[in-house]
């Protein structure tokens, strides 16, 4: 049943790609760069990506150009030497032998010189990022300083040119020295090759965030799941638990059952008279057997009610009858041992959702309790009153406050004050050590006294109590009594209380 | 490693791990200073908080040596985690594909729980990402030797020994030790690399002349030699 974990990613988020200027760089920013280098340099400029592709092109055609470009032949030539500019590699150590060419330091530590059949020229300069080739800038045409008038190569390209036109035009041109050219050339360079490193950045960082949450997220699931597989598994030892509980309970009630029954009708001489010492036996064996169903019923309860498996039956209802009830019953008892039983009942009328039947056994317990442990002459009071209560007062009473919890605004009650009845169990007994208040309403415990060990008990009572009274949503606690005796306080949510108030259990535990 | 046969390229991916303030990102400027300048490429540092490393630094570095006529490139990428514990899912992108770490530690006696814990943080993301971290080239750092108050070097001499993993002493600030254990992992990884690729044969660099070339690159040139032994196990034994 254990679902298939998601791997980590299998792939190198930050893996060594090459990085394109094209992926990186805005084409319009490149545009703009551009433009505002021609401007400022009247230069033109070209951005070509490694492939070869042009980029970004600003240039306004000189007047060289133009009259070159009026031909066919000379519009051929001057295509045949830009493409022979965009693939010069100048990152190449090889020799450069066809003429055009010129490289070195002295021009600026990797730019090259291609010069054109005009007598013009073009300076290309290389893009470098992570210490790879990504594209070049193409600068020119431009007349260098050193240029005199039309060249040989001119004149053998296009021999119908008019040589005098083009001197006047080429020696019109404004001249570009090369140690200018090559600061203009690295100053473009450096700029391109910052705008490419941060773009890259930005790249880097946003596929980070979005990888670093994916994989938050992954993780978190992975603990999800185990935590969930961790529930299933202790709630269906949890099931099993109480599966066993129950079963052995039922099959020991069962012969007990009949057990009690037989003793009994022993002892009331249907099968025979007994003698003074056989009744006495038979008596003790019909007191054991009633102690042992007590045992096993109360555990069954527990079993129950831990489980989840005793459902309550909430319906509307008062507190007042119920504990008119369990006063008349346990009052007889309590008068033969000489304890008073005293109910004070004080404006109790609130509607309670309640399972009537399990709160008298709450209040069977608990004055049952109180009764027992309190010695003759003493005084059991029960009283009850309606309370006006905090909003959230019962659940932080359990230490489950939702108050960090994420959603608080939409989970947490409405504030407004709710109704709540408060059943206070008053005895001038024994009393409960401070240190053993929290501890009586674990299951068997029991306050380790002579008093306990003179009257047997199973130590379930209170813990069945508690159960019973958390699964109303109430609290129940206990006090000192001054100057001696026990205070059992049961604070019982209205009805209207309960309807508003959050579900505190999460989905994935509720039964 | 990333091999590329038709560009006579190989790119290794080298990581620096370990706790947070721990002084990785130092390292790696110390670095960035010291590489010959058309070795390296800008040092990138990604997204910080107070200088703390969110996600991570990467600097490229590229070695060349020239086999029969044509150069053959090395590039070397060199990574920081954030140490910081919250950053785990950052730290596990950064790891994948490592071929070899640098496990940066801080020297003073108060960090040693949080070297340790450090330690055992790496060793669950290698198993997390189904490799062990035995079959890793790995060097420890113990960094920050310019304090007070730090593991005495005779402790640390002695438990370098007696482990399999070279140990430098460093003080990153200084730049002191920074390129012998830098080196040191480059060696490793790259021996590592050539036994399991032979790049010797299907690329033609022999190991030596590749770390000949590195070596320079680095300022020590003609030197490897040297700067292979600076571990403490090298030179203790
Ligand atoms: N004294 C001294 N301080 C150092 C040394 N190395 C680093 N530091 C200091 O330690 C602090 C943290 O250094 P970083 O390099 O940012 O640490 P880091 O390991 O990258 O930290 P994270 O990014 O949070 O994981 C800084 O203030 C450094 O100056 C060293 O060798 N000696
Ligand atoms: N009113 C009280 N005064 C003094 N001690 C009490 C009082 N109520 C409960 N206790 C102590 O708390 C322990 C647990 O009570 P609980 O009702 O759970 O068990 P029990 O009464 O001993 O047995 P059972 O109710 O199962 O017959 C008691 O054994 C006793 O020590
Ligand atoms: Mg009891
Ligand atoms: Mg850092």
């Amino acid at each position: 049943m254990r679902a298939s974990r998601v791997p980590p990613p299998a792939f190198d988020v930050v893996g060594d790609l090459n990085v394109r200027i094209e992926d990186v760089v805005d084409r319009e920013d490149l545009f703009e760069m551009c433009r505002s280098a021609q401007a400022l340099f009247g230069l033109g400029v070209r951005v070509y990506s490694s492939e070869g592709a042009l980029l970004a092109n600003e240039g306004r055609e000189l007047s060289m150009c133009g009259l070159v470009n009026e031909t066919a032949a000379g519009r051929a030539a001057c295509g045949a030497t830009v493409n022979r500019a965009k693939s010069v590699d100048p990152l190449s150590s090889a020799e450069v032998s066809d003429g055009y060419l010129a490289r070195g330091r002295a021009l600026g530590a990797d730019h090259v010189v291609h010069a054109c059949f005009t007598g013009l020229a073009y300076r290309i300069v290389p893009l470098v990022y992570e210490t790879r080739h990504v594209g070049r800038i193409v600068l020119g045409p431009y007349a260098p300083a050193d240029m005199k008038e039309a060249p040989a190569l001119l004149v053998r390209t296009l021999p119908t040119l008019d040589r005098q036109e083009a001197n006047a035009r080429l020696l019109g041109l404004p001249r570009f020295e090369p140690s200018a050219l090559a600061q203009i050339a690295q100053h473009l360079k450096t700029a391109l090759e910052v705008i490419i490193f941060s773009s890259h950045k930005a790249y880097l960082t946003s596929k980070m965030h979005l990888y670093s949450v994916r994989e938050s997220y992954r993780t978190l699931e992975e603990k999800n799941e185990r935590l969930e597989e961790a529930l299933a598994r202790l709630k269906e030892l949890d099931r099993l638990k109480s599966n066993f509980l129950g079963t052995v309970s039922h099959e020991l009630r069962t012969p007990l059952t009949s057990i009690i029954g037989y003793s009994e009708m022993l002892a009331d001489g249907i099968a025979g008279p007994l003698a003074t010492e056989q009744a006495e036996f038979v008596d003790t064996i019909h007191r054991k057997g009633e102690q042992l169903l007590a045992l096993i019923v109360g555990l069954l309860d527990l079993s129950k009610l831990e489980s989840g498996t005793m459902s309550l039956r909430y319906a509307p209802m008062q507190i007042g009858p119920t504990l008119k009830e369990v006063v008349s019953t346990l009052a007889p008892g309590a008068l033969k041992k000489g304890v008073e039983v005293e109910l004070a009942l004080d404006r109790t009328f609130c509607e309670l959702a309640g399972d009537a039947e399990r709160l008298r056994q709450v209040f069977v317990n608990l004055v049952d309790n109180a009764v027992k442990f309190t010695p003759k002459g003493g005084k059991v009071t029960v009283t009850a009153t309606v309370r006006t209560i905090e909003p959230g007062a019962l659940s932080e009473v359990r230490g489950t406050s939702d108050v960090d919890d994420i959603g608080i605004v939409l989970l947490a009650a409405p504030h407004l004050d709710q109704k709540a009845v408060e059943v206070t169990i008053t005895d001038t007994g024994i009393g409960i050590p401070p240190a053993d208040r929290a501890k009586v309403f674990d299951a068997f415990y029991q306050v380790d006294s002579s008093a306990t060990r003179e009257h047997g008990g199973t130590g379930l009572g209170l813990s069945i109590v508690r159960r019973i009274v958390e699964a109303h949503h109430g609290v129940v606690s206990v006090q000192a009594n001054e100057p001696q005796g026990t205070i059992f306080v049961v604070t019982l949510p209205s009805a209207h209380a309960r309807r508003v108030m959050p579900s505190r259990v999460p989905p994935a535990v509720r039964p | 490693m990333q091999l590329n046969f038709a560009a006579r390229e190989v790119a290794i991916k080298l990581v620096y791990y370990g706790p947070a303030l721990s002084g990785k990102t130092t390292n790696l400027k110390a670095l960035h200073a010291r590489v010959a300048e058309e070795s390296r490429g800008r040092l990138m540092t990604l997204d910080t908080k107070d200088d703390r490393t969110l996600f991570f630094d990467v600097l490229p570095l590229v070695f060349r040596a020239d086999v029969d006529g044509a150069t053959i490139r090395v590039r070397v990428k060199v990574f920081t985690v954030p140490g910081q514990v919250v950053h785990s899912s950052t730290r596990r992108l950064v790891l994948q594909g490592a071929d070899g770490i640098v496990f940066v530690a801080d020297s003073q006696v108060s960090e040693t729980e949080n070297n340790a814990a450090s330690f055992l943080d790496l060793r669950a993301n290698f198993k997390d990402m189904g490799r062990s971290l035995a079959q890793v080239p790995l060097v420890i750092q113990f960094n920050k030797r310019d304090l007070v108050k730090i593991r005495r070097d005779a402790e640390i001499d002695d438990l370098a020994r007696r482990g399999t993993d070279p140990v430098y002493k460093a003080s990153a600030t200084r730049g002191e030790g920074v390129i012998e254990c830098f080196f040191g992992l480059l060696e490793r990884a790259w021996r590592s690399l050539d036994k399991e690729h032979d790049l010797a044969s299907t690329l033609g660099l022999p190991s030596d002349l590749f770390l000949e070339r590195a070596a320079a690159s680095l300022g020590y040139d003609e030197t490897a030699r040297a700067l292979s032994a600076a571990s403490v196990r090298c030179c203790g034994s």
